[in-house]
């Protein structure tokens, strides 16, 4: 265990000597995180809808009225079917519709449950997920002037209905997505190349070349970046939740379990790369390839996968990645415990498995 | 008693570059054996494979009485390496270096401090500077302190005077004689023929064979041919001419010489010889007969294997 103390030491007087990298290590979660919450929540004005009016009697006029004076929305078309609906969605003309249904006026008066129906363009999900708080917003608006108006109690529902996404993603979405990056950058890149470093430079030889176990050698080198990017992970997540306002529903113990579990395997992934590259560039371009891009592309943090061709979502199965962020959302949004998400947890953990037991397996090999 | 015993041992890349060929040899305990060869010729594939960092295809090693393939986890224990490049930190200081691989071969520096004094005692001024600044002398001396730190029974030492000024190389080999003199058996591997009168033994390596091994005097000794040594106006029309030469002779240039090895008797070959260079117009300096240094050795050996 001296020897796991003193390589642990030795690579933190690394990690700290590298002012650069460090400074990049320590800014670039913040950066991203900062990056993305503002661009991804910039207001949205004047978004092009349709409204199909069923009913046309005060209250629905009324609410329409409320809709169009609202700087968000800009009524573009009174379409009078649904399908003339869906051919303003392919024709991209609009951007959301509302469907308000036959006596609207009479259910809000007398049965205190009106309904609307909120048709989503999900194609964006950022933007239809904006558009729908927004339509939330001036119902909350119309409900409250109508309790006013009325001694009557409040009761207005809406229903949504998403087109192109069903499983429509919440805008926050994205910080699943970047503590992913970070620990795919920070975890598996960063460890993989210092290791890479460590064959490059000679150093790796005299290393093996003492009585010293492999495995603390390469643990030596993984634990530094996992402590670094729990750290990031932490930060993202504060700033999520107080910059951003994200829901953090589970426990956020069980939440940083399972960052620790994801950063098991990107590090166990990082070192499985280090074992087959030689050099520091072969090491950067097999984490970038084989697990930063399908990462970005692959793990429904950009890109919604149930719109993929089938074979990619069957690709996005063998990337740890996919598995994260599913476990991870349902822990913030839903707060789901160990007992929903466990199934991911193993898949996970057990990636992790393979990976060390692969790269042991190769680091015992002498040619 | 044998510190090492190589038999037979081969090393093939990529099936087509036979890189050791039935390399066979022992070395005594406390021995120092140098292993002499040009570049490329097997020194550092034999070095990876005696420090268990490459096994070989065939053969057997026998490291102080222990088996190198098979124990080679006990044998890290007891053996210590200098690599041909600088493979230390250099963002670590010259004592956090030296800390470093104390701990890694679960060492103590006090306690061996006797040993490395010597050396220790140039570096110890610079032990907060960081390795990578230091000059190509002071970190071979680094580097051979964190070899020695363990107190190895045998140090392997590949091409350490490599690029090193011949200031520092002559301290080098002084320090390396005294380490001999604590019981550690060395092998040193170089491409300079003068450092291998240093060593007890040595190895003539080329192209993964070896082609003799004896004590320097021995190898000297049993230089075949008559050699002499003389200077020549214009050397390359002088090497160009001795090609009809119809002596049976060996030339090569040698600094600002040039020597020719004659395996004739000289009483009638040297006329001969004189005659020769006259008719073709070689203006010479003195022809002098001179002992033969490990190259001339080397380069003898060579050739003779090339007619085998």
């Amino acid at each position: 265990m001296k020897e796991l103390r003193m390589i642990l030491r030795k690579e933190f007087i690394h990690i700290i000597r590298d002012r650069i990298t460090l400074l990049l290590v320590l800014a670039m979660p913040v950066a991203l995180v900062l990056l993305f919450g503002f661009t991804i929540s910039t207001d949205i004005h004047n978004a092009r809808i349709a409204v199909l009016d069923h009913s046309k009697d005060t209250q629905s006029q009324a609410f329409v009225r409320k809709l169009s004076s609202s700087n968000y929305f800009q009524v573009v078309s009174y379409p009078n079917t649904e399908t003339e609906i869906d051919f303003q969605f392919k024709e991209n003309n609009i951007k959301l519709a509302i469907i308000i249904p036959q006596n609207f006026e009479n259910e809000l008066e007398n049965e205190h449950n009106a309904t609307i129906q909120v048709i989503d363009d999900v194609s964006d999900l950022n933007i239809a997920s904006i558009l729908n708080n927004y339509v939330r917003s001036v119902v909350q608006d119309f409900q409250n002037e109508y309790n006013q108006t009325s001694t009557l109690g409040e009761s207005f529902s809406i229903t949504t209905k998403m087109k192109y996404n069903p499983n429509m993603e919440s805008v926050y979405m994205f910080v699943p997505g970047i503590i992913t990056l970070i620990m795919i950058l920070v975890t598996a890149l960063m460890s993989s190349i210092t290791l890479a470093r460590e064959k490059e430079t000679g150093t790796m030889r005299m290393l093996f070349i003492t009585p010293v176990k492999k495995i603390y050698v390469v643990i030596g080198k993984v634990i530094p970046y996992m402590i670094i990017s729990f750290l990031s992970t932490i930060v993202i997540i504060i700033i999520s939740v107080f910059v951003f306002k994200m829901p953090l529903n589970g426990s956020i113990l069980f939440l940083l379990l399972l960052c620790i579990i994801f950063m098991l395997t990107a590090a166990s992934f990082g070192m499985l790369i280090s074992t087959i590259s030689t050099t520091q560039l072969d090491a950067m371009m097999i984490t970038m390839m084989g697990l930063f891009l399908p990462t970005v592309l692959l793990s429904g943090f950009l890109f919604p996968l149930n719109s993929m061709p089938m074979i990619f979502q069957i690709l996005a199965n063998i990337f740890p990645a996919k598995w994260f962020i599913l476990a991870i959302k349902d822990v913030m949004i839903k707060g789901s415990g160990f007992f929903d998400v466990w199934p991911y947890l193993t898949i996970l953990f057990g990636m992790a498995v393979i990976f060390i037991s692969i790269s042991l397996k190769m680091l015992d090999k002498r040619n | 008693m044998a510190a090492l015993t190589i038999q037979k041992v081969n090393k093939v890349y990529n099936k087509t570059v036979h890189a050791l060929q039935d390399i066979t040899f022992e070395i005594q305990e406390g021995e120092l054996f140098g292993l002499v060869g040009p570049d490329g010729a097997g020194k550092s594939t034999l070095f990876n494979i005696l420090t268990t960092l490459l096994l070989p295809d065939s053969g057997d090693i026998q490291i102080l009485g222990m088996d190198l393939i098979n124990d080679y986890k006990q044998v890290r224990q007891e053996i210590g390496y200098l690599p041909g490049t600088f493979s230390l930190y250099p963002d670590l200081s010259v004592k956090e270096n030296l800390d470093f691989f104390a701990v890694m071969y679960k060492s103590d520096i006090e306690a061996n401090m006797d040993l490395i004094r010597p050396i220790w005692r140039q570096i110890e001024p610079f032990s907060k500077r960081k390795a990578g600044k230091l000059s190509g002398g002071m970190k071979q001396k680094l580097a051979l302190c964190c070899a020695l730190i363990h107190r190895p029974k045998i140090l392997f030492l590949d091409e350490p005077t490599t690029g090193v000024d011949p200031v520092s190389r002559k301290e080098f080999w002084e320090i390396l004689q005294t380490i001999r003199t604590q019981g550690i058996t060395v092998l040193v591997s170089t491409p300079y023929m003068d450092e291998a009168t240093l060593c007890d033994r040595i190895a003539l390596i080329q192209n993964g064979k070896i082609l003799g091994i004896d004590t320097p005097e021995a190898i000297i000794e049993h230089f075949k041919g008559t050699l002499y040594t003389f200077k020549s106006a214009n050397i390359f029309s002088l090497l160009e001419a001795l090609k009809r030469c119809p002596l049976q002779c060996n030339y090569y240039p040698y600094g600002e010489h040039c020597h020719i090895a004659f395996y004739e008797d000289m009483e009638t070959a040297m006329p001969q010889f004189l005659q020769f260079l006259e008719d073709n117009q070689q203006e010479h300096g003195d022809i002098e007969p001179i002992r033969p240094s490990i190259e001339d050795c080397f380069i003898e050996i060579v050739k003779m294997n090339r007619h085998e």
